[in-house]
């Protein structure tokens, strides 16, 4: 063979492309958003009470954002799967209790001593519903593709997606007698929900002390949301701490092989991940539908990715980081409605989530996880 | 003297956690020579050989590697300056043939643009024809026949993914070529063979190698210097029948005992170097 | 099963389906595509050596294919035609059958035995076949009065984007589920440079090179910062991505621009908002003239021309040193960086070049319907178009144009014609619904299954048979055949297993 020389000519022009991109980033926002940000900051303190409303609807988007955003981390803390059927799971659940609804003939002149105990009971049955079908969904579209590779069962989510949006739109079309009518006439359109919960303003005493001008509103409704969402949430951090279940959960998040060596059945720790992120799935999507009054087959598509970006921006696998991103992305979501333009909106969250990932991979809370070679 | 050295290491720290699995090595490697790191499991040598190339940025300490400082460069800058490896668990290019994983090898040597690409120019016809038959020639170089070139790598056997590996690292045209544990699951038979390949590998062709090796028949039928490591700290450093001999090196291949123990101790541990 | 039976049967149900759902003349269409598959596929699973064997076994393949379009063409006759009030004449009908099946039969008999000819004149052979057959379409369809062409020219716009996210996700690896949105680049780009909107009127065939450039400039621009990201985390944001564009081309009617506060740009409508922009020039040839929506022929070779060219040149980067480098980054990104590969410039330029073809349907796509609105390139069509390359086979251009068109032709074609059918059977007076149905008269299979249809197509695809109905690895070994049997490959990993953190 021929003696050989090294040829380094090629050495010289590394393009270091990752920070042009990084620094091409941070000038497009000097330039072009620092200002605006500036103007909205002093637009915002000059209406307080504006500010107040916006964020009391910030904190009820955020209650059921975190309610996703949680099934996100704890399948990926797990699995290191971007449920991408997530966002969908939750619309099911909207559309499972919204026919419950329908079945049990909820309406908003129904007394409320049977109707709390039926919501409840409703509720119930949706959490149980799509909790069941989660696990399903995994067992069935991404066990067996868990140890290919990491793309295949996220194109497989995507699959999954796809089908429940479809089984949304295909829902709409059960217009039984029994279901009293909630699926409206026409299969596509969003679907209404009766208005069961309480609408009065719980701030109104308020009004007495701030006098006529104060018009800032906190519903009945805005509890129920925002208790609920707590209560849930308050249930599952109990549970992955103290329970000896939720500890396996973690012990799996952090090494599925040792977890397995020490007895650890990790295939039921997985569904146990997938069960409590679809139980508080369906949760959210009763909540939304009766808070907004309506459902739609395609909900499920922005909610995945706000609850998502959330997840990501608590710090993707960590449950704290869940509930944080959550009520960050909701009080996002909310201000720039108001104070952008609320057909902005998805794309400042989005704006969020890319510069969350270029930045810091981790979020707020996730630790810095070991370099991989 | 320095000039002699083709990579000279200094101070090496490498820390993962809390753990230090690398810890305070310098290291030299003189031009043209074949040189071998052993050591126990987990001392330290395959975090070692990732700093030099680039896979892992050392926690502190530099990498001189003919004459320019190279700790923290990329990979792929590593590479093209100069630095071929093989790993320890194979990691081949599963689903492309065993010439196109030695094409792949040889990617930062070639200079096709975008636009030559498109346009197909003669230059990189030629480069590509040129390229092809030095995959061919480095096959046959490495014992792998004109039959086995169109074959899925993961479809060779074992012995052969070695070579194959050891192909596609000459193929980026290195000045040092690092093997880790090359001879790792072979037979007798095939591991002489490999031997004799890396020798030839340094004799006609001039690449100064470095080995990491578990087999101490290898190590020390074939090296110049070997230096040796034990939880990340190096512990001796020469010529092999300086280590072979050596109390501390057959210490940390036995434990504490065997060296304490007297003769029949030293005998164990002595055979234990040489087979 | 005997690869004749399996042939003829896969030939078969494909023209059997076709059959069913449509009216009399396209049999004929039924019959040649019946006899394409039939003939390609035993010819493929029972290669030949003497020209006879191959004539009898593509006759049988043909025969079983077209058999199975005789008793569709019957069963149609008998069971919907009289609710559909379509003829019921049943020996005419058998005859229209019977055109298909011999149709089906020669067309596998020559298939079949153009694959016993010597490598590689069977290659070349086939390949002239299919250009043949692509060719004189537009004479059949004009002859029977298909009326299809209106859907093959999108058909073909699709699939020549599938070819370029094939270089994305195929080759490079990389999953890219905003990939519509550099469609919506190349086609907002040629409305603004070629329409009325701003009174830029440039030639098309300049247009089209301004279109694929700017949408691989985005291509850069998105990729420079996300591509070090792994997999997962890139798929998500250049979903964000995808789903952003059609938001700013919705909004940007009223684009202002502030630079540091100071306004440059006050007040432009620069995309159109939600209406789009409306009209857009068409290309102009000389002996042609301005192409016409009503002339859907030099639109059909226009697409057929800008495919071929573009396949051309993916071909040439397939098999370039860049080609390598993708393939051996999706392999094992951490082994390719240690071979001296540059990952993020490659990556870059694996974005950068499946943005480009995106341009160039775009470009195509916009002067074509002569307006463009931002709902067409939603994450619906991204993820189509991820489908139509999953199902084909990631990385391999046949599998990627079979993919391609069997979700566009079931989407554009299929399912509507079924729809159809439904609706007519089922408002016939023979047929009375009861009430607690009444609601299949609004349902469409055109618009209600879609979505199903691609979902299932993934999860499907990536359960049983990741690598696709005609895997790349496959192709490369019967490129090399002469050497060594074929081997089976069994699951073929998509992509490199994720084990990988140890060195
Ligand atoms: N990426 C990593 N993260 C954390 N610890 C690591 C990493 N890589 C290596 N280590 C640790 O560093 C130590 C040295 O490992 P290394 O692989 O270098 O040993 P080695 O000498 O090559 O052993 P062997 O002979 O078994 O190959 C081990 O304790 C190992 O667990
Ligand atoms: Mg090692």
């Amino acid at each position: 063979m021929a003696t050989q020389t090294v040829d380094t000519s090629t050495t010289g022009r590394n393009i270091p492309w990752g920070l042009i991109g990084r620094i091409s980033l941070v000038v497009f926002f000097v330039l072009f958003l620092a200002v605006p940000l500036w103007n909205t900051i002093l637009e915002m303190i000059a209406n307080p009470q504006l500010l107040l409303r916006q964020l009391i609807i910030g904190l009820t988007n955020g209650a059921y954002i975190s309610l996703i955003a949680l099934g996100y981390t704890l399948v990926y803390g797990i699995v290191e799967l971007i449920n991408f059927a997530h966002g969908d799971v939750y619309m099911i659940g909207a559309f499972m209790s919204l026919t419950l609804i329908g079945l049990f003939g909820l309406q908003a002149a129904t007394p409320p001593e049977v109707r709390y105990p039926l919501m409840l009971l409703i509720l119930v049955i949706t959490m149980a519903f799509t909790a069941t079908l989660n696990v399903g969904i995994e067992r069935f579209a991404y066990r067996r593709l868990r140890t290919v590779s990491r793309l295949a069962p996220l194109i497989s989510a995507i699959g999954v997606s796809f089908i429940l949006q479809n089984v949304g739109l295909l829902w709409g079309y059960l217009r039984f007698p029994a279901l009293n009518g909630v699926m409206g006439s026409n299969a596509v359109a969003p679907k209404s929900f009766p208005n069961l919960l309480p609408t009065q303003n719980l701030l109104e005493p308020l009004q007495a002390v701030f006098g006529e001008g104060f018009r800032v509103r906190f519903t009945g409704k805005d509890l129920i949301m925002i208790g609920t969402a707590v209560v849930l949430l308050g249930a599952l951090y109990f549970f992955v701490q103290r329970t000896k279940l939720g500890k396996a959960m973690r012990a799996t998040a952090q090494d599925r092989d040792a977890a397995a060596l020490m007895g650890i059945n990790v295939n039921r720790t997985i569904s146990l991940a997938f069960l409590l992120g679809g139980a508080l799935a369906g949760a959210a999507g009763m909540l939304v539908g009766l808070y907004n009054g309506t459902a739609v087959f395609n909900m499920g598509f922005k909610a995945g990715l706000f609850s998502f970006t959330a997840a990501v921006l608590g710090g993707i696998g960590n449950i704290t980081g869940a509930m944080l991103g959550g009520l960050l992305i909701g009080l996002i979501a909310a201000l720039s409605d108001q104070y952008i333009n609320a057909k902005w909106t998805n794309a400042v969250i989005f704006g969020i989530l890319v510069l969350i990932l270029v930045f810091r991979p981790t979020g707020l809370l996730g630790e810095n996880v070991q370099q991989k070679a | 003297m320095s000039e002699n050295l083709l990579l000279k290491a200094t101070g090496i720290v490498k820390q993962f956690g809390g753990l230090t699995a690398v810890n305070n090595v310098d290291f030299n490697i003189p031009r043209g020579s074949i040189t071998s790191l052993i050591g126990p499991n987990g001392a330290g040598k395959t975090t070692f050989f990732n700093m030099i190339t680039g896979l892992y940025v050392p926690t502190s300490g530099t990498i001189v590697f003919d004459g320019e400082e190279i700790q923290g460069l990329k990979p792929d800058a590593v590479t093209t300056r100069g630095i071929g490896r093989t790993f320890q668990n194979i990691r081949l290019f599963a689903h492309m043939t065993a010439l196109e994983n030695v094409l792949v090898g040889q990617h930062c040597r070639l200079h096709a643009s975008l636009l030559g690409i498109l346009a197909l120019t003669k230059k990189v016809r030629e480069e590509e024809a040129a390229a092809h038959k030095r995959a061919q020639e480095l096959l046959e170089y490495v014992g792998l026949g004109r039959s086995r070139a169109n074959e899925l790598s993961k479809n060779l056997p074992y012995g052969d993914q070695r070579r194959l590996e050891i192909a596609r690292a000459l193929a980026t045209n290195p000045k040092l070529l690092l093997l880790d544990e090359p001879t790792a699951g072979m037979n007798p038979q095939e591991t002489d063979d490999l031997t004799r390949l890396m020798r030839k590998v340094r004799d006609e062709l001039g690449i100064t190698v470095l080995l990491i090796e578990h087999d101490m028949k290898v190590v020390m039928g074939i090296s110049e210097h070997i230096t040796v490591l034990d939880h990340g700290a190096k512990i001796a450093e020469g010529s092999p029948e300086e280590i072979r001999n050596n109390e501390q090196v057959i210490e940390a291949y036995l434990g504490r005992g065997a060296a304490a123990h007297g003769k029949g101790g030293r005998q164990t541990a002595a055979t234990g170097l040489r087979t | 099963m005997n690869p004749r039976i399996r042939a003829g049967l896969a030939g078969g149900i494909f023209g059997a389906l076709i059959t069913l759902i449509s009216v009399d003349q396209v049999v004929y269409l039924a019959g040649m595509l019946a006899g394409t598959t039939a003939g390609m596929m035993v010819a493929y699973m029972e290669p030949q050596k003497k020209w006879l064997d191959g004539l009898r076994q593509g006759i049988q393949a043909g025969l079983l294919g077209g058999l199975f379009i005789v008793i569709a063409k019957l069963l149609r006759a008998i069971l919907i035609n009289p609710l559909i009030g379509d003829s019921t004449d049943l020996g005419g009908q058998f005859m229209l059958g019977l055109n298909g099946l011999v149709i089906a039969t020669i067309i596998s008999a020559i298939f079949a035995v153009i694959a016993t000819l010597p490598r590689p004149q069977d290659l070349i052979g086939r390949y002239a076949m299919v250009a043949i057959l692509t060719l004189i379409y537009p004479w059949i369809d004009q002859y029977f009065q298909y009326r299809f062409m209106g859907e093959v020219i999108p058909v073909l716009v699709f699939v020549l984007m599938a070819l370029g996210l094939n270089i994305v996700v195929g080759y490079a690896g990389l999953l890219d589920l905003g990939y519509a949105a550099f469609f919506a680049i190349g086609a907002y780009a040629t409305a603004m440079v070629a329409s009325p909107h701003f009174g830029i009127s440039l030639s098309f065939w300049l247009v089209i090179w301004i279109a694929a450039a700017v949408a691989a400039i985005f291509g850069v621009i998105l990729g420079a910062p996300t591509l070090p990201l792994r997999g997962d985390y890139l798929a998500i944001v250049t979903l964000g991505f995808g789903e952003i564009v059609p938001i700013a081309a919705t909004n940007l009617d009223t684009f202002s621009l502030s630079i540091l506060g100071f306004k440059v740009i006050d007040n432009i409508n620069l995309t159109g908002g939600p209406k789009g922009i409306n009209p857009i020039n068409r290309p102009y040839l000389p002996g042609i003239g301005a192409f016409q929506s009503s002339q859907p022929i030099p639109w059909y070779y226009l697409i057929l021309i800008i495919m071929i060219f573009s396949i051309f040149f993916i071909l040439r980067l397939r098999n370039s040193r860049l080609g390598r480098a993708w393939t051996a980054m999706r392999e094992d990104e951490l082994a390719a960086e240690a071979m001296g590969i540059n990952i993020v410039k490659t990556k870059l330029l694996a974005f950068s070049m499946g943005a480009t073809f995106s341009g160039f349907a775009g470009a195509f796509y916009g002067s074509y319907i002569s307006a463009i609105f931002p709902e067409s390139f939603r994450f619906e069509v991204s993820v189509m178009l991820l489908c139509m390359v999953i199902l084909g086979g990631m990385g391999n251009i046949p599998g990627v144009i079979l993919g391609g068109l069997l979700i566009q032709f079931a989407d554009r074609l299929f399912l509507p014609q079924l729809s159809n059918m439904m609706q007519s059977i089922i408002s016939s007076p023979q047929v009375q619904l009861p009430s607690s149905l009444s609601f299949l008269h609004e349902l469409s299979f055109a618009s209600d299954f879609r979505l199903l249809l691609f979902g299932i197509t993934l999860v499907v695809m990536m359960l049983l048979r990741p690598e696709g109905l005609i895997p790349s690895e496959r192709q490369r070994m019967e490129l090399h055949a002469d050497e060594e049997p074929v081997v089976e490959q069994q699951q073929t990993e998509v992509y490199t297993a994720r084990n990988q953190e140890t060195v």
